[in-house]
């Protein structure tokens, strides 16, 4: 440990410290592909940018920021974005929780089974968004046809009504979704160490005492870390809802953040607007990623 | 003395290539422009004049010609301008009435396309460039329905009048009713989250008799009668009773699908769109269309417009040629024949061409339509945003999310909260 620090304090006396030569080419990629962007929106989220007019581009301090404040429609689209959090995301984990500890265990065709789960996980959010979209029409829809035979009958559409095509956009990213959790906490349940299961087994406890007092305690890092990925993908959610619904119906019934933000700038064309609704964005996502991994991974003590 | 004439060709080439006027053209890429791709070699051989063509997507215009045509700088000596943007670019572009003779191609008269098609390219009162496509609602009827001797006579006996193209709106909707109960869907209307629910709106309230917004003083005021408007949403309201269902939330793809699986009497259709209801691998009711201008409402029948124009940057340096470009596209001959090719024409003598008519029946439609064509508001560079609001609105009152006064009250407060910000 000595030597090392020695050979660095080497290196430093003729200038830059060598190791900074094998990490300077990843700094500089970082920079220009995440840090840069990042700067940018910052900056222009301080400006009137419109996207055509480059003349009428001027710096206007926070005026962006407290337009958001008096906008109704930027209040909607926050309070529809953490509802399809609050509700998909659960639902996706106790979902993915409960059958990854089905199959926690050899049976025939498993292997093979959990490659075939993972399918919509693999399916392109823009064919996710149109599929649904097809099998939720009325007449040839085959969801809806389905709905149909068991009672419920949409005969105006499931998506013509705000609150359903609401729920089925947030059905369509559990369906989506739900694997991805799977996946993660089936890796961190193979990961567990046996003798502690097979101990409790012999003082007694059963599978829910297992559950609840072994196994979801242990996996507390890997749920945090299952929740805090889908948390940041979940808030850039964008193309499979853009052709589901377009934000409709009723104008603004599934309007969700990232659409509102495709709106205001390419639609309107109102970039530095976008940009201030894109740093407000970032500052939530922080906000949940600092959070979760707090209360859940010490942190401190790290 | 074979090398020397090999070398003075190859001279005289160069000399050609050097001298002949080049223009760079900027436009669209579909079906439609791909027709001019096809006959480029046409025009350069009548006129010498070179064509550097560059087809993008629709969806990146806007930003491509905002970086390539200030006041100061024009990258392109011809650019197709989607109307609504019209507003962005107008000042940057040749007012038409100072475009040059052509040399070789005739300079189009505002009398060889319909004046309403030509209104198109208006801006701040002048004419700033030349449609190029005739895009206008068309009104579609099923011909074997209207046609079928047992609908007529019940038709008759229930209405007093014969079954036909609906003339008027009152017709539609009782035509509409008569359909409904033969199991037919009467009206297919447009409600999905897009621009096309604002050309609903825009439509209905001109057939009704009131514009949204004129221009007064240099300013944009709101002009749309409350009253009127009320109407015209109940009226919509009431043909979407005869509607597929799915009627809340219907775009082009289920409208599509719901006429050519032939369920649907009648309906408008942009006419990009129209080939796909003839197309016979693809619809039930290809040869059973009948197309014509709109019913006419209350006050008059109203087609709602949506044109490609083109336009000469005044920074082009090449004015001569790019108008002479523009005269061939719109040419009698070569339109003729870029028709054939795939464009939609806008001549009114090249929509009622029999030839071209033979091929495309739905050009008849546009020829009619083009009388009546209506604008949207987007004469100002904020018009998406007045879109928006009208959109918006109308949808929760054809849909019944608010009662059509409240709609209407909201509509006019919000647009005119965008008119105080953006019209000081």
């Amino acid at each position: 440990m000595r030597n090392r620090s020695e050979t660095l304090r080497r290196d430093s006396r003729k200038g830059v410290p060598s190791y900074l030569y094998f990490v300077l080419p990843a700094i500089i990629l970082v920079g220009i592909i995440l840090l840069f962007p990042i700067i940018y929106s910052m900056v222009i989220s301080f400006f009137n940018w419109p996207q055509v007019d480059s003349g009428n581009r001027f710096f206007m301090w926070g005026k962006n920021y407290l337009d958001l404040i008096n906008d109704h429609e930027f209040w909607h689209s926050l309070f529809l974005q953490l509802g399809f959090i609050f509700i998909a995301i659960p639902i996706e984990l106790v979902i993915g929780f409960l059958v990854a500890l089905l199959f926690n265990r050899e049976f025939p065709i498993s292997g093979v089974l959990r490659t075939l789960l993972l399918l919509p996980v693999f399916t392109l959010p823009v064919l996710s968004g149109l599929t649904w979209r097809l099998m939720l029409q009325p007449g040839y829809g085959a969801i809806t046809y389905l709905l149909s035979l068991v009672g419920f009958d949409f005969p105006q559409g499931i998506l013509s009504d705000k609150s359903l095509a609401y729920s089925a956009v947030i059905v369509q990213d559990i369906w989506r979704m739900w694997p991805f959790m799977f996946v993660i906490l089936y890796a961190g349940l193979v990961g567990l160490p046996k003798d502690i299961m097979e101990a409790a087994e012999l003082d007694g406890a059963g599978f829910f005492r297992k559950t609840f007092t072994i196994t979801i305690p242990m996996l507390r890092p890997t749920i945090t870390t299952a929740i805090l990925l889908r948390i940041i993908d979940a808030l850039r959610i964008f193309s499979e809802v853009f052709v589901m619904t377009n934000g409709g119906p009723g104008g603004n019934g599934t309007m969700l953040y990232s659409l509102y933000i495709h709106k205001q700038a390419f639609e309107f064309g109102k970039l530095g607007y976008a940009s201030s609704m894109a740093v407000i964005l970032i500052v939530v996502s922080v906000l949940f990623a600092f959070s979760l991994v707090r209360k859940n991974m010490d942190i401190d003590t790290m | 003395m074979k090398k020397l004439l090999a070398v003075l060709f190859i001279a005289l080439l160069v000399v050609t290539a050097l001298g002949a006027t080049k223009i760079r053209v900027l436009a669209w890429d579909d079906a439609h422009t791909q027709a001019w791709v096809q006959n480029l070699k046409a025009f350069e051989k009548a006129t010498g004049i070179k064509v550097d063509l560059e087809l993008i997507p629709s969806g990146s215009m806007l930003q491509k010609t905002a970086l390539n045509i200030t006041e100061n700088k024009a990258n392109y000596d011809l650019v197709a301008i989607d109307e609504g943007n019209v507003a962005k670019f107008g000042n940057l572009l040749i007012p038409y009435s100072q475009w040059p003779e052509g040399k070789v191609f005739k300079k189009i008269s505002t009398s060889e396309i319909p004046q309403a098609i030509f209104a198109a390219a208006l801006w701040n009162g002048k004419i700033q460039g030349i449609p190029i496509n005739g895009n206008v609602y068309v009104w579609m009827t099923r011909k074997d329905l209207i046609e079928n001797p047992q609908y007529k006579k019940e038709f008759m006996e229930k209405f007093g009048y014969e079954l036909k193209v609906p003339e008027t709106l009152d017709q539609l909707a009782n035509m509409a009713e008569f359909f409904a109960s033969k199991g037919i869907y009467g009206f297919a209307p447009f409600t999905k989250n897009t621009e096309g629910s604002t050309c609903e709106a825009i439509m209905f309230f001109e057939a009704f008799g009131t514009h949204f917004m004129e221009q007064v003083n240099g300013k944009y005021v709101i002009t749309l009668d409350k009253e009127k408007a009320i109407e015209a949403i109940l009226f919509y309201k009431r043909l979407m009773q005869y509607a597929p269902p799915g009627a809340n939330d219907m775009g082009h793809s289920e409208r599509i699908a719901a006429f050519s699986d032939g369920k649907v009497f009648s309906m408008f259709q942009w006419p990009g769109i129209i080939p796909t209801h003839e197309n016979e691998d693809e619809s039930l009711v290809a040869g059973k269309i009948i197309y014509t201008a709109p019913p006419a409402g209350p006050a008059r029948r109203a087609a709602v417009r949506g044109c490609w124009i083109l336009g000469i940057p005044k920074a082009s340096k090449n004015v001569e040629a790019a108008a002479e470009f523009a005269y061939w596209l719109n040419s009698h001959d070569a339109g003729k024949k870029l028709a054939e090719d795939g464009m939609t024409p806008v001549r009114t003598d090249l929509l009622t061409d029999p030839e071209l008519l033979a091929k495309s029946p739905w050009y008849q439609g546009m020829a009619e339509s083009g009388l009546f064509a209506v604008s949207r508001p987007n004469r100002v560079t904020y018009y998406p945003e007045i879109s928006e609001k009208i959109k918006v609105n109308w949808l929760a009152a054809v849909t019944g999310a608010v009662d059509p006064e409240t709609a209407v009250d909201n509509m006019i407060s919000q647009v005119q909260e965008l008119l105080d910000k953006y019209e000081k």
